[in-house]
C-alpha cells in the first residue's frame, strides 16, 4: 500500500467518524423538542458565517495545539504529563506578571518577548521539577503532574485575590494589559493573532525535533525501550527531566499566548479545560505533531460552532460537550478499525503470495 | 505404530507480515522423543506454541488421541496433558519452588506443608535435587529449569515440549536432563525438543523433524540421520568451513586489562571478586561458565553499566573504570548484549534507527544539526546486504525480523562502535546455524583487525573454536585461565560446576 492511499484512507475514515459523531449527538435533540437537522445546518452555517468566526476557530485551536504537543512529546518518551493545565496556568501567571510589571517601561516587543520567555520557562520549570522527582525518587509522574495542577490552580486563585488582583478589586482577575503588549492581530477583521502562527510553528518544530534530530531520537528511544537506550549511552533519567521540561515549556507557552494574545488579562478559571482537551487531541492525532494540528483545528471548530449555536438557537450548551465527546470516541474507533482492516489485508496478500510460491 | 498422541494436520499460521507455518503436519507418538530441528525463524517455536495454545492456527486441525481438539489457551493444552517449557522461564523469582509449581493450580486454602511434601516426593522420583521450600531466585538456572519440569509433571503432562532446553546448562547438567528424558518417555510419555544443536538430537531423540521457512522439509529416524545431511536440510546449503588464524596474539601488546575487579553488595555474596586478566590486541579471550556466574556483570562493569566496588579497567593505557556508559562507547568499546530483547534493540524502531542507537550523541550521522537520514538509510542498506539480513528495507521495525536477523543488526552496530574492543555476551544464543556462522566469521574478522575481543558463551564448542585463551568463571571468581590446547571440555565442565581438583592456576 502506498503512502498516498494510506493518507487518503485515514482522511476518509476520520471524516466519516466525525460525521457519525455529529449525527449521533444531534439525534438527542428531538427529545428536547428541537429540530436536529436545522440545528446541524445552523452549526455549520454559523461556523463559517463570517470571517471573524472562521478566525475564531484558529484562535481557539492555538492553545489546544500547544497543550496537545505538551502531552504528545512526553508520551513519545513513555511519560504521562497530564498536568498541562497547571503548567498552562503557571505560564499565564508568569506572562501576565512580566507584562504588567514591564509594560510601558521598556519597548513593547521586548515586553512580549520576555513575557513569552517567562511563560515558557515557568511551565518548563514545573515540568522539569516533575521530571526530577521521577528521575531521582521514582515518583510517578502521572500522579505528580495531575496533583500539581490542583496546587497551581489554588496558587493562581490566591495570587488573583492578592498580588495580582485588579485595582478595582471587583472580580478575580488582573488588570488588562496594555494594548502595546498584546500579540499583534495578523489577519484583518478577525482576532487571529501572532500566537496562532507561533503555535503552528511550535508543532512543526516539535515534529522536526522528534523525527529529524538526534535529541528527538533519544527521546523516542527512551520511550520505546529505556533499558536498551541506557546500554547505548543515553541516560533515561536525564531524558526524563529534559522531556518533561520541553513538555511543560509548551504548555507554559500556551498560557502566554492566551494571556497576551486572546484574553489580555488573567482571569480565574482561564481555559479550564485546555489541558484535558490537549490529552484527547494528542491521542486523536496519534501523538504526531502534524496530526495534532488537524485535530486541534477540528476541535477549535467544534468549540466555535458550539458557542455560536448556543447564541443563535436554544440548543443547550451541554449538547456541544456531548458532540465533542462523540466525535472523539468515533475517531478513536475508526483508528482501531482501520488498523484491523489493514492487518487482515496484509494477511490475505501473504496467503496469496504463499499459494503462488 | 499405535495411535499417535498428537496429530497436527495442515497447520498454517500467519503473523501480520510473515507466514510462520505453512501447511505443517506433524505427529507425536507415545514414548517418542521428537527433535524439532531448524534455523531460527523456521517456525519451530510457532508450531509448538500453537500446540500449547499460545497462538491459534489460521488453518488446520489438532487431534489428541485421535479426537479433534480446539486448543484455545494453555489451560486447554494442560488439561489435555500438554506442557511447554519456554526458553525464557516463566517463574516468579520471589516465590518458593512450591508456590511456583502450584501457581494457578490450586483453590481455596492452601496447605503449604502438604504441597511441599508432595512436590519433594515428585522431585525424588526423578532424582531432582530441588529444595521445595527454597525461593526460586536463589536457584541456579539449571535448577530453575527443573522447577519448570516439575511444574509440568505436577500437572500430569504426557507431552512435554522443551524450547532450547540445554542453552543454559553445563555439559553435566545436560547429561542429567537427557537421563530424565529417557526415564520420562519410558513411562509412555512423549517429549518434543525444539533445538538446533545437532549433538543433542543425535543423543536422545527417536525421530528428527527438520523445518525450514515455515515448512517441514524432512523427517528422519535417528538411525538414518547424519549430521552433514541434517545441517544441509536445515539451512538449504552447506556451510563454508571456518579457519581460525593461527595464534601469535601473545606477542602483540596488551590492549585491555582488568585488575582486581570486584563488585560487592551489602549482605549478599559478591557478584564478582578479584577478577584480573589481560587481553592482547587481536586476541579472543573466551569466558566459559554456566550463565549467572558473573559473566553478564563483568561485561556490564567493563562497559560502565554497573558500578565497580574495587579494582580497575584499563583500555589502551587509559583508566576507564568509572566513566559513564556514553564515555565508554566513545572510548571505543562495543558490547553485544546477551539479552537482545531488553538491552540490545528497540523493537519499535526501524533497522536504520537501531543502527543509530550507539551514535545518538556522536557527530557521525549529523548534518547541519539534523539527522542525515539519507546517509543512514544507505548505510543500513549496506548492512542488510553485507550481513544478508532478511529484511525488505531499512525502514521495517526491529520486531518484524527473526531473532537471527535481529542479532545481525546488533552485531553490525557493535562491531562499528567497538573500534578498540568488543564484548560478545552469548552472541549466538538462540540463533540458527547460518546466523551463528556469520557471527563467528565476524568475530574472527574483528580479531584480525587487532581488536581486543571478550567472548562469553555457555557453548563450550564455541569457546574452544574461537578463543586464544579460556577463562572459567564460577560464582564471580576466576576458576582458571587456560590455552585451548591444555584442556578439554570435560575439565572445563568440571571447573564450571565448581570442582577444583587441585588444578594449578595460571
Amino acid at each position: 500500500m502506498t503512502r498516498k492511499t494510506r493518507a487518503a484512507e485515514a482522511f476518509l475514515s476520520t471524516f466519516l467518524a466525525i460525521t457519525a459523531g455529529l449525527l449521533l449527538s444531534f439525534a438527542f435533540l428531538p427529545f428536547m423538542g428541537i429540530h436536529p437537522l436545522s440545528s446541524l445546518g445552523l452549526l455549520f452555517s454559523s461556523m463559517f458565517s463570517d470571517r471573524y468566526t472562521i478566525g475564531t476557530i484558529f484562535v481557539k485551536a492555538a492553545p489546544l495545539i500547544l497543550t496537545a504537543l505538551s502531552f504528545a512529546i512526553a508520551y513519545r518518551s513513555n511519560l504521562f504529563n497530564i498536568g498541562a493545565q497547571g503548567q498552562f496556568y503557571i505560564g499565564a501567571i508568569c506572562a501576565v506578571s512580566v507584562t504588567l510589571g514591564l509594560q510601558n517601561r521598556i519597548p513593547a516587543f521586548l515586553v512580549i518577548l520576555l513575557a513569552g520567555l517567562a511563560g515558557s520557562l515557568g511551565g518548563g520549570a514545573v515540568g522539569a521539577l516533575i521530571g526530577l522527582l521521577k528521575a531521582k525518587y521514582h515518583a510517578n509522574e502521572f500522579l505528580v503532574s495531575m496533583m500539581s495542577t490542583y496546587v497551581i490552580a489554588e496558587l493562581m486563585d490566591y495570587l488573583l485575590r492578592t498580588f495580582l488582583r485588579e485595582k478595582a478589586k471587583d472580580y478575580l482577575q488582573t488588570d488588562s494589559i496594555d494594548p502595546s503588549a498584546w500579540l499583534p492581530v495578523i489577519v484583518g477583521k478577525t482576532s487571529v493573532h501572532l500566537g496562532v502562527v507561533l503555535a503552528v510553528a511550535a508543532a512543526l518544530l516539535v515534529w522536526v525535533l522528534l523525527f529529524k534530530t538526534q535529541a528527538g531520537f533519544r527521546i523516542r528511544a527512551v520511550g520505546l525501550n529505556a533499558e536498551a537506550a541506557r546500554m547505548c549511552g543515553i541516560r533515561p533519567e536525564t531524558q526524563c527531566i529534559l522531556t518533561l521540561f520541553i513538555s511543560g515549556l509548551l504548555a507554559g507557552f500556551a498560557g502566554f499566548i492566551e494571556v497576551n494574545g486572546m484574553q489580555h488579562m488573567l482571569i480565574t478559571g482561564l481555559d479550564a479545560d485546555v489541558g484535558s482537551y490537549g490529552i484527547g487531541i494528542a491521542i486523536l492525532g496519534s501523538a504526531n505533531p502534524i496530526g495534532i494540528l488537524f485535530a486541534s483545528v477540528l476541535f477549535g471548530a467544534l468549540k466555535t460552532g458550539g458557542t455560536t449555536l448556543g447564541q443563535v438557537s436554544n440548543v443547550p450548551a451541554s449538547i456541544i460537550d456531548l458532540m465533542e465527546g462523540f466525535v472523539m470516541i468515533f475517531v478513536l474507533i475508526s483508528y482501531f478499525v482501520r488498523h484491523k482492516i489493514s492487518l487482515s489485508k496484509t494477511k490475505r496478500l501473504l496467503g496469496k503470495a504463499v499459494k503462488h510460491d | 505404530m499405535d495411535q499417535p498422541v498428537i496429530e497436527m494436520l495442515h497447520i498454517t499460521k500467519k503473523f501480520s507480515k510473515v507466514v510462520a507455518n505453512d501447511d505443517v503436519s506433524l505427529s507425536i507418538g507415545k514414548g517418542e522423543v521428537v527433535a524439532l530441528l531448524g534455523e531460527n525463524g523456521a517456525g519451530k517455536s510457532t508450531i509448538m506454541k500453537i500446540l500449547y495454545g499460545l497462538y491459534r492456527a489460521d488453518e488446520g486441525v489438532i487431534r489428541v488421541d485421535g479426537v479433534p481438539c480446539r486448543i484455545g489457551s494453555s489451560r486447554d493444552a494442560i488439561r489435555l496433558g500438554i506442557s511447554m517449557i519456554q526458553q525464557n522461564f516463566s517463574l516468579v523469582p520471589a516465590h518458593t519452588v512450591t508456590e511456583n509449581i502450584i501457581l494457578g493450580n490450586c483453590r481455596g486454602l492452601i496447605d503449604y506443608r502438604r504441597k511441599e511434601r508432595e512436590i519433594a516426593a515428585l522431585a525424588e522420583t526423578y532424582g531432582f535435587d530441588v529444595p521445595a521450600g527454597e525461593l526460586v531466585r536463589n536457584l541456579t538456572v539449571g535448577a530453575q529449569q527443573k522447577v519448570e519440569i516439575l511444574k509440568a509433571l505436577y500437572l500430569n503432562a504426557r507431552v512435554l515440549i522443551m524450547d532450547e532446553p540445554t542453552a543454559v546448562l553445563t555439559p553435566q547438567e545436560t547429561d542429567r536432563l537427557m537421563e530424565f528424558v529417557r526415564q520420562y518417555v519410558q513411562k509412555g510419555n512423549s517429549v518434543v525438543f525444539i533445538t538446533h544443536k545437532m549433538r543433542e538430537v543425535m543423543d536422545v531423540s527417536t525421530r528428527i523433524v527438520i523445518m525450514r521457512g515455515g515448512r517441514i522439509c524432512g523427517a528422519v529416524k535417528k538411525e538414518d540421520a547424519d549430521e552433514t545431511a541434517l545441517s544441509r536440510m536445515m539451512i538449504g546449503h552447506s556451510l563454508e568451513h571456518l579457519t581460525k588464524p593461527a595464534g601469535g596474539a601473545e606477542e602483540k601488546p596488551v590492549g585491555f586489562s582488568v585488575r582486581n575487579l570486584s563488585i560487592r553488595r551489602k549482605s549478599e555474596p559478591p557478584l564478582l571478586e578479584d577478577i584480573s586478566f589481560d587481553i592482547h590486541k587481536g586476541e579472543i579471550i573466551g569466558f566459559a561458565g554456566v550463565s549467572g556466574n558473573g559473566q553478564q556483570e563483568l561485561c556490564e562493569a567493563i562497559c560502565g553499566a554497573r558500578p565497580v566496588t574495587d579494582g580497575s579497567v584499563v583500555l589502551d593505557g587509559r583508566d576507564i573504570t568509572h566513566l559513564s556508559i556514553r564515555r565508554h562507547i566513545e572510548s571505543g568499546i562495543g558490547y553485544v548484549v546477551s539479552d537482545r530483547l531488553r538491552y540490545g534493540m528497540v523493537m519499535n524502531l526501524s533497522i536504520a534507527e537501531n543502527l543509530l542507537l550507539k551514535e545518538s550523541y556522536g557527530p557521525k550521522w549529523r548534518k547541519h544539526g539534523l539527522l542525515d537520514r539519507k546517509r543512514l538509510n544507505r548505510y543500513a542498506e549496506e548492512v542488510i546486504r553485507r550481513y544478508s539480513v532478511k529484511a525488505p528495507d531499512p525502514s521495517v521495525p526491529g520486531w518484524s525480523l527473526s531473532g537471527g536477523n535481529q542479532q545481525k543488526i546488533v552485531v553490525a552496530r557493535e562491531v562499528e562502535a567497538g573500534k578498540k574492543m568488543i564484548l560478545f555476551d552469548q552472541p549466538t544464543r538462540g540463533l540458527d546455524l547460518g546466523a551463528i556462522h556469520y557471527v563467528h566469521k565476524t568475530i574472527l574478522e574483528e580479531k584480525a583487525k587487532g581488536k581486543c575481543i571478550l567472548l562469553v558463551s555457555t557453548e563450550l564448542s564455541e569457546i574452544f573454536t574461537l578463543s586464544d585463551r579460556i577463562v572459567v568463571l564460577y560464582r564471580g571468581k576466576i576458576a582458571g585461565i587456560y590455552k585451548p590446547s591444555e584442556v578439554d571440555a570435560g575439565k572445563i565442565g568440571l571447573l564450571m560446576s565448581g570442582y577444583r581438583n587441585g588444578e594449578e592456576k595460571r
